[in-house]
Order: C-alpha cells, then structure tokens, then sequence
C-alpha cells in the first residue's frame, strides 16, 4: 500500500480509538495490528508475542517500579511535605517559589534516573499534592512537571543517549557528559520561564507564607534532610561504584524504607499501600510501553519511518535546513510514536546525512534527546502527559497544553544547541581529551 | 462468582506487587555481596565474590512476570489511562453504548494478545527454549505467566463490559469518577 | 518478487553489517530484484534476543545471530567460545570447517538453514593497570556476561561480575568492574580508550556471527533463487574472513593511536592462560559427549 494512503489512515485510527476512549495501550496494538493488515505479509499475533517479550523484558526497565515506589514510601511517610516545608523559607524570594522545585526535584532525580516517566513520576507523586495544597495555580505545576521530567534523558544516565550509542557506535561516556550542560542550561530556561510567568501573573500565585525568623528557617532546613540526604546517597552509590544506575533505585527504595521506619512514620498497612500504588503506576506505564513495542515493529514493517528519513535526505539541504527539516519531522513522529522508538527506527538512515553534512555524532545525540523530550508532551502520545493523568486526574490533551510553553523553550534550547555547538562538545572535549 | 473474581484479580495485583519486592531484594543481596568483597579486597582477604547469578535476566523475568499479572487488577483500580473528554461529552445512554463497544474492543484485542502470547508459549515449550544467561531458565515459564496475566486482563475487561451492558458502573470507571476524570 | 526483511544486531559501521549489506545487494543484483532483502540493522526491527526465534517463526525469513548466545540450547554452539583452543584466524577457519556440520544439523533441527558465519576479531583482554600474570587479576572485577566468560574469569582468580553493554564506561569508571575481553572492534566502538588504559593482545577465541534463514521460506524460493543466496552467502563467507582479519590489525592500531597501551601477554600470562585453556575444554567435552569429542578430534587432526 501507499505510504500517502496508509499513513493517514494510521492516524485517523489512533486519534478515533484514543478519542472514543479505548485505553492508550490497547490504541497503539489497534494501530499496531492496522499498519501489519494493510502492509506486511508477516503474521501479526507471533510478531506481536515475539516484540512485547522481547521489548519489555529488560533489566533496565526494573528501575522503574522501584524509584515510582520509593516516591510513594515518601509521600505516606510525610516525609516529602516536610521537604517542602523545610524548602519554603529559602524560596520565599524567588519570583516563582516553590514552583522552582519541580525544576530543581526533576534535575536532581534525573542524575539518578535514565528514564523520564520515573522521574516525572517520582517527582510528580511528591509536589503535586504538595504545591496544590499550598495553592499554586494548577496549570503551572503541572505544566513546569510535564516539562522538567523530560530532564531524565538528557541529564546522565539516560536511556535514549544508551540506545543512541549502542545503536552508531559513538562513547557512550562522551554522550552522557554532552548531556550535562545542555541539561543545565534547560533547567535554567525553564526556572527563568517560572520567574517570569509569576511575575507578570502575580494574581495567580498563592499568598505568601508568612516570614519566619531565623531560626525557625533553621529548624525547618533540618527536616529537609532526610529527603536530600537520601537522593544524594542515591546518586553516591552509583559514583562510588556501589550500585549501577538500574540498582540504584533499590537503594532509594530500601533509604526511603529505612526512614519511614526511623520516623515511626510508617506502618505495615502504609509500607503494603505503598507497594500496591507503585505497581499499579507501573503496569499502567508498562502496557502502553507494550503497545508502543508493538507499534515499533509494525512501522518497521511498514517503512514509514524509514522511508520519511530517506525523503529528508533526498532534499539535499544545507546543515542548518537539514536540523530545521529533521525537528519538524521529529516534532511530528513524536506525536504518535514514543522517542526511544523514533531513534531506534530511524538513525540508521538519518545519521549518515548528518555525519556527510559535517555535523558531530556526538552533537546529534544531545539534539536527539532535545527532539525526543518534546515528543513526551506532546499529544496524544506522551509518556509524561500519560504519568501526568495518573497523578492529577486530568486528561492528556489539557496537560498538554499546560505544557506548551515548555515545548517552547525545547524548541529554543535546540535553537541555542545549534547556534552553540559547544554547549554539548565543551564538557566531553575536556574531561576525555585523548 | 463476583467475589471470587475480584479476589482473583486482588490475588494476582498483590502477586505482582511481591514480585517487585521480590527484585529489590535480590538486587540488595548483590550490592551487600559487592560491599563484602569490597571490603576482603580493602582488607587483604580473598573476597568471597557473592553475586545472585543471571540477576539481570531473572529480574527481568520477574518484571515481565509481575507487569502482566498485574493487569487486571490495575484495570479494576482504574489505572490504565485513556481519554474520557468525548465520552464525558456524550449524552449519557450514548456515553454508555460507546463504554460498552470501547470495553468490548478492548477485551477482543486482549484476547488476540492472550493468544499470540499462548502461541509463544507453545512454541517455547516444543522447542526447550532457555535463556541466554549463566542459569538456562525455560523461556515458557516466564512467558506462561505473561500469558495467563493477559488471560485475566481479558476476563476482568468481559467482566467490565458485562456490567455495562446490565446498566452497572464497572469498577474502573467508579474508581475514574472519584479521581474527578469524570468532572 | 519476493521481499525480505533482515534483522541484525549490530549498527551500520560494525563490518559485520558492512558484509551483510552487500550479501543483500549481491542478492537483488544476481536475482534481477526478484528477491529483495531490506536490512534493519542495530536490532531497529528485532533486537538480539528475539532474532533467532523471529527468524524460526518465519517473522522474518533471515537474520544474523552471534553463535555462542544459543550456548545454553546446545554445547556445539559455543565451540568457538572455548578460549585459547584455537586461537588464530587458521585455528579458527579449522575449527568452523569441523564444527560446520554439527552446527548446521542441530540449525536443522530447528526448521533453520545455515547460510554463512563470520568471526569477530580475537577476544583480548581490556585492564585499567598492565597485566603480566593472572596474580594481577587476581580478586579483581571481571566482565563476564556468559557461562563461559563466567568460568575463565573463576580460573584467572578474578570475580566475575555482571555488566550489561551499555552500563561498561559507567561500571569501569565507578570501580565497578576491573577488566573486560572483548575484540579490538568492540574496543574501538565503544572507545575503550575513555575507560581503560591497557589492552593485552590475547586473542582468546574468535567468536563468530551466522546468518540463519528459516527452512521453510529458503525451500519455497525458486531453484535459482535459492541458487543465488547460496552463491551470495559463499562469497559474505569469504569476504567476511578478509575483512575480520584486516579489521583486527586496523583496530588494534585505533586502540595505540588514541592512547592505549597494546602489549602482547607475557610468557607467564601465555602459559597460565593456555592452561586454562586446557582445563575449559575438558569442561566443554563433559558438556559436550561424544559428537563434541568428535569434532575436537577433526579439528586436532586438522591443525597437526
Ligand atoms: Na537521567
Ligand atoms: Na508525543
């Protein structure tokens, strides 16, 4: 079948089963099954058993249930809301307040995390309760959340920049320090963006809480101890060489535990509820990663992907036309398809158009996680907008646009990552010199 | 019927839930035997080298596992995300036809799921299919508990669009309501 | 017109997919493109694990595997995982040539046909101190992610540990693991150089990758069709061996040129390994039984 044709009809199926209210995994199997009917001779029920199989049983994916876990240990131990009381007093000044949290709470989880839907779960499951109750404007929490957990991929470990690596043979340490500044500097964005907003919108911000003296800011710091002495013990363990990044996570789970316990904030009826959350959040993520799986393959099949990157390369653009070209073309895969599976599918042709336009692999790995970012809040396909629902009740294409602003500032941060190249090669140029 | 359902969907959540546990066990057993030859080495001694073999594909084994068997219970909790904006919009005997068929389609692609994951078993079992690791687990182990996950999550969707089709509110969507998707 | 879909495991620049790409163009040229391959390397369609069983299933009719991951299916899958038994691009075209057989029956067996292997470059080991002796890995981190790696490093002295690829910069620079082997094309691609500083030339075994295609469709191929994709994978067998054996010397010269140190393994170093050599083909005959204690003797008889 033609792609003009059978790529329009893909569409209209996912949009009429996400629109008529089938379940988001259940969707991309529908859309899956669809692409494998009209154009591929293979057997689509064995090929489906064969993807989901292989495509969820990785041990990477373990992390996954234990960081969502930890994050509801913290949340019923209270020990979360003594975070952000403890936080309050030092954010009083900041245009934006504890806003910022979300920002700083995705950038220092992401050092942890290689995936952005456990840090946009993790993170989520703490603040928004945390930041409605204290009457922040709703839009703005969910909107800078959505945002900042998509920092999980770009601040190391990540999962894509492994997947990049594996798949072009590029140092997966040069990629992960790439990532490190360009991170940064999205963060920064974001919290100049929070500044800004609750400035020009102070009617919408929530009355400021009340000064504290010195000394009961003191006190209150205290009690943000635990929490960030755990996230710091998390992060020492990898660098330390206790833990790899996938084991890591049980050492949040096991510090989270072990505090709750200490505080004699957490029962048994607390620690099982807590379990039993976590593996709900989990299998919610894990199906529709199984549906996207199974997506995966069935594009393969059909060739879309590939056959759209090998159009691109025909046009025979400059380097800067050529980065234009492929956002565009990401910006709109990474509506339908998760980003993990737009790289996967599609670097073996695009890269060697970028590495013939003289562009660095290593440059283009940094932009392929900026473009695979936005495609986790974009709808109707987004991870985070997904984990998001979840969390706050509210449906994928509101979350979305509580997002925009943010995909915004993705859009100029690849602006700044090309205009700058040395943003992502400085870091790796010096620390690996050889 | 309707109570041992439902306890058989609680049954297979909480065997999940035990599964995950059961990985961040193993894996704190690993870094304990990773501290301990630290240490042997720091000391002088032969470290003992105490690794839970094959870790990182049992535990997978044990995601996948745990994953599927949680399903259904995670449908009844209303945990699977979908989008309720047309259906909320609908006249409300309309929103419950489009429930129905939603379920009833969901439940059908379950069921092919539920069959191709069987297949794989078959073939699995026919052709003494071992992982690739230091411990050769039999792949039908692994994939006869995926397969009888899906099983479940087919049943718990018939069930669901069962007690729509009687005018009932299935648990998923009184679990959707009182999270406010259904403002 | 028959179209093909081809999974692989490794990405564009690895020359094992060089080699395959080509195999697949002399196959639409010599069949006028009545049979077409698309290659999806990098496992873009299926990823390693699910490829041998996509290709038995007929998901795709052909696809390329490493040789020793079906180890634990049957002991004749990892003859060329033995270390030290042969040790050199002679050794191991001796060892493939008395393996073949066994090797395509037991594929056989499976509804898979056999079309051709290729060997990596020799498997050497990656340190981040020099090592003259296997007292210096002695209680060190090993690298081992099979049976077989799990076994050579217990009879170094050393802990095998289990890292997955992509966690190898992460788990040398965190202290995590000590020393790896791998061949000097793995070494380059995942540039060693940015987490190990010695590389000891042992060339332990020369593991090997076959493309496998399912019976079933290779069968229902018309005669000169079927004709043209053995005459292809004769050719990818030939051009594959030169290509490995070039590769070897090349990338041992990225591995200098980009700071490592390349030192060939110390007397000592020889003698302890080339025991360990002896005592882990023992093992593999146990496993193996008499089939295997056949195909040794061929291979013997051959080298002498
Ligand atoms: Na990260
Ligand atoms: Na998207």
């Amino acid at each position: 079948m033609e792609l003009s044709l059978l790529a329009p009809i893909l569409v209209v199926v996912l949009f009429g089963a996400l629109a008529a209210g089938l379940w988001v995994g259940f969707s991309l199997i529908a859309v899956g099954l669809v692409a494998m009917a009209l154009a591929s001779p293979a057997p689509a029920g064995l090929v489906f058993a064969t993807k989901v199989w292989g495509g969820l049983t990785v041990w990477d994916l373990t992390a996954l249930p234990m960081f969502i876990w930890m994050g509801e240990i913290l949340v019923r131990s209270r020990l979360s809301s003594d975070m952000f009381s403890g936080l309050a007093p030092f954010t009083g000044r900041l245009p934006g307040r504890l806003l910022h949290v979300n920002v700083f709470g995705c950038a220092l989880f992401a050092a942890v995390s290689g995936s952005s839907a456990a840090t946009t779960a993790t993170i989520g499951r703490m603040s928004v309760p945390e930041l409605t109750s204290r009457g922040y404007d709703p839009r703005m929490i969910i909107g800078t959340l959505a945002g900042s957990g998509t920092f999980g991929f770009l601040i190391p470990p990540s999962i894509i920049l492994i997947v990049y690596g594996a798949a072009t043979e590029q140092s997966i340490a040069r990629l992960f320090l790439a990532g490190v500044v360009p991170g940064l500097m999205l963060a920064a964005l974001f919290s100049g963006y929070i500044m800004l907003w609750s400035t020009v919108n102070r009617s919408r911000m929530p009355e400021a809480e009340p000064p504290v003296d010195r000394r009961a800011a003191i006190r209150g710091s205290a009690r943000l101890l635990p929490v960030v002495g755990l996230i710091f013990a998390v992060i020492g363990s990898i660098y330390a060489g206790i833990a790899s990044p996938t084991e890591a996570a049980v050492i949040g789970v096991t510090g989270a535990l072990i505090l709750a316990w200490a505080t004699g904030a957490m029962s048994w009826a607390g620690f099982a509820d807590a379990l039993r959350a976590a593996t709900i959040t989990t299998c919610m993520i894990t199906f529709i990663l199984a549906g996207a799986a199974f997506l995966t393959v069935a594009m393969g099949y059909t060739g879309i992907p590939r056959q759209l990157a090998a159009w691109i390369g025909e046009m025979g653009l400059s380097p800067y036309a050529l980065l234009a070209a492929l956002t565009v073309f990401f910006i709109v895969m990474g509506m339908f398809l998760d980003g993990i599976s737009i790289v996967v599918l599609t670097v073996s042709i695009i890269l060697p158009m970028v590495v013939q336009a003289g562009i660095d692999p290593i440059w283009f790995g940094v932009f392929l996680v900026l473009v695979v970012e936005m495609s986790q809040i974009t709808p109707p396909v987004g991870f985070n907008l997904f984990v998001l629902q979840t969390i706050t009740g509210r449906d994928i294409f509101s979350i979305a646009r509580y997002a925009a602003p943010f995909f915004g500032l993705l859009v100029l941060a690849v602006a700044l990552l090309a205009l700058f190249p040395q943003l992502a090669l400085w870091l790796p140029g010096t620390m690996l010199s050889r | 019927m309707r109570s041992f359902l439902d306890r058989l969907y609680q049954g297979a959540l909480a065997l999940a839930a035990a599964a995950f546990a059961a990985i961040a066990l193993l894996v704190l057993f690993q870094i304990t035997g990773r501290l301990i030859d630290r240490a042997a080495r720091a000391t002088g001694a032969p470290p003992p080298g105490l690794t839970v073999p094959s870790l990182a594909e049992i535990g997978a084994f044990l995601f996948v596992g745990a994953v599927f068997l949680g399903l259904a219970g995670t449908l009844r909790a209303g945990g699977h995300v979908r989008v309720t904006l047309l259906t909320r919009a609908l006249p409300p005997a309309a929103g419950r036809v489009l429930g129905f068929a939603v379920t009833l389609a969901a439940a059908g692609l379950a069921a092919f799921a539920t069959w191709s994951s069987a297949v794989q078993v078959l073939d699995s079992w026919r052709f003494d299919s071992v992982s690739y690791g230091m411990i050769p687990v039999p792949l039908w182990l692994p994939q006869g508990v995926m397969t009888l996950g899906l099983a479940l999550f087919c049943i718990a969707l018939i069930d669901a669009a069962v007690a729509l089709a009687r005018g009932r509110v299935p648990d998923f969507q009184a679990a959707e309501a009182a999270r406010g998707e259904h403002a | 017109q028959t179209a093909w879909d081809m999974p692989t495991p490794y990405g564009d620049s690895v020359f094992h997919t060089q080699n395959i790409q080509q195999f697949a163009e002399d196959v639409g040229e010599a069949t006028g493109g009545d049979l077409t391959i698309t290659v999806h390397s990098a496992g873009s369609l299926f990823a390693h694990p699910e490829i041998k069983d996509s290709v038995r299933r007929g998901l795709a009719p052909v696809g390329e595997v490493l040789m020793s991951r079906l180890a634990n299916e049957d002991a004749v899958f990892s003859v060329d995982s033995i270390p030290f038994l042969a040790d050199n691009y002679d050794e191991a075209r001796a060892l493939w040539e008395a393996s073949r057989p066994l090797v395509e029956e037991k594929l056989a067996e499976q509804g898979l046909t056999l079309l051709y292997a290729v060997p990596w470059p020799g498997q050497s080991l990656y340190t981040q101190e020099p090592v003259e002796s296997t007292a210096d890995l002695e209680g060190a981190a090993f690298r081992a992610y099979n049976t077989a790696t799990e076994r050579l490093a217990q009879l170094m002295g050393a802990v095998p540990t289990q890292i997955e690829t992509g966690d190898i910069p992460t788990a040398f620079a965190t202290g995590r693991v000590d020393a790896m082997i791998t061949s000097p094309s793995t070494g380059v691609s995942s540039q060693a150089w940015d987490f190990t500083d010695y590389y000891t030339d042992t060339q332990a075994w020369l593991p090997k990758n076959m493309v496998i295609v399912n019976s079933t469709a290779f069968d229902g191929l018309p005669e000169e069709q079927r004709q043209a994709v053995l005459d292809a994978a004769a050719e990818a067998e030939t051009r594959g061996w030169e290509m490995s054996e070039a590769e070897t010397a090349e990338k041992i010269a990225t591995l200098k040129e980009n700071g490592m140190t390349v030192a060939e393994p110390s007397e000592t170093l020889s003698g302890e390994l080339s025991e360990i050599g002896h005592t882990m083909t023992q093992e593999w005959l146990e496993e193996a039984g008499d089939e295997g204690a056949a195909l040794i003797e061929d291979y013997r008889a051959a080298t002498e």
